[in-house]
């Protein structure tokens, strides 16, 4: 009986070890999407540039849709990771920026220090999009399929390893697919 | 007197305590309200969602962009017809369950409940106990061995 009363410790105290563990292992801040495996939201929204992108365009090739700002410090080395993906991956996968809580004039200026992208940067003047992908602060990005599902959210800024594992991961899928 | 008294008291007092929190608990969430206006209902989810771009803050409390902008989305969605459920509903599919400020996991109100009643329940029984007189059963009986020593030891004292 005195034994089974010592038993109770590591009842009671191993769960609360684990739960405290498993909660201080964690960013508090990364928040998990509620979007994985579903259709990514419908836009339409103007680029930097003037043209309208939707999301029936975005169709037939995996997307990275990458949420970002000019006054986001990591931002920048995330911009010459995607730089780097935009150049090995070329026309296979779409790049996609969506412009944070910021003035054209300000992403511009941040383009033209750190490197023209060739991808477009979509205009999100009152955040709608970004509430509708469910962020909370740039950088985030997502990759979404060929057909228009979502399959990784990145927290943070996007590196060149994290692009070539997700992108990888989603261009495998696609040639498996095609494969079946 | 006072210690008997509270230890022969303790677990009513506890069983009352618990019954009124009960209670409480009961009349809280089941007292009728008059049906707010559409601003309030407005304000109401408001205070319920996190600002996504905040420290600890909520929609209603932002003056952030998002926030704003999620404002004008729930007053859009109450003017459309949709419930105030159907609008939190709207946000938890996309954020998740991490944009509403009070969980909506039934566990995360039961545990905590769960522990602090298992506690009342263990403290009740503990003072219920320690008040309890002991069975005179319970005494440890002395040996013949050990009166036999404990005479020795006397009359060697007395020698």
């Amino acid at each position: 009986m005195r034994a089974l009363r010592w038993l109770l410790v590591p009842i009671v105290v191993v769960p609360v070890v684990l739960l405290l563990l498993h909660g201080f292992s964690r960013d508090p801040a990364a928040i998990p999407s509620a979007l994985i495996g579903k259709p990514m939201p419908s836009f339409s929204l103007v680029t930097l540039d003037g043209r309208t992108v939707s999301t029936a365009e975005l169709r037939g090739k995996p997307v990275v849709l990458n949420f970002w700002a000019s006054w986001c410090p990591s931002c920048v080395d995330e911009h010459a990771a995607l730089l780097d993906a935009s150049q090995r991956y070329g026309t296979s996968v779409q790049i996609v920026g969506v412009l944070y809580q910021d003035t054209p004039d300000g992403a511009r200026t941040f383009e033209a220090r750190y490197g023209e992208p060739r991808w477009p940067t979509l205009l999100d003047p009152n955040g709608s999009l970004a509430i509708d992908f469910g962020v909370s602060g740039p950088p985030e990005s997502y990759v979404i399929d060929a057909n228009g599902i979502v399959r990784y959210k990145q927290f943070g800024p996007l590196t060149q390893q994290v692009i070539a594992d997700q992108v990888g991961r989603v261009l495998s899928a696609a040639t498996a697919g095609r494969g079946d | 007197m006072a210690e008997p008294m509270l230890r022969r008291f303790a677990f009513p007092i506890a069983l009352g305590a618990l019954l009124a929190l009960g209670g409480l608990v009961a009349v809280i969430l089941l007292r009728p309200g008059a049906a707010p206006s559409q601003a309030e209902l407005a304000h109401q989810i408001a205070a319920d969602l996190r600002c996504p771009d905040c420290q600890g803050l909520s929609v209603a409390d932002s003056s952030s962009a998002s926030a704003t902008e999620i404002r004008r989305q729930i007053d859009a969605q109450l003017s459309a017809g949709r419930s105030a459920d159907q609008v939190k509903q709207s946000f938890v599919d996309r954020y998740g369950e991490w944009i509403l400020l009070s969980p909506a996991a039934p566990i995360a109100w039961l545990l905590p409940v769960g522990v602090l009643l298992a506690a009342i329940v263990m403290l009740a029984l503990w003072i219920g106990r320690a008040g309890r007189p002991e069975r005179p059963g319970a005494v440890p009986a002395v040996s013949e061995m050990d009166r036999a020593r404990a005479r020795e030891e006397a009359e060697a004292l007395d020698a």
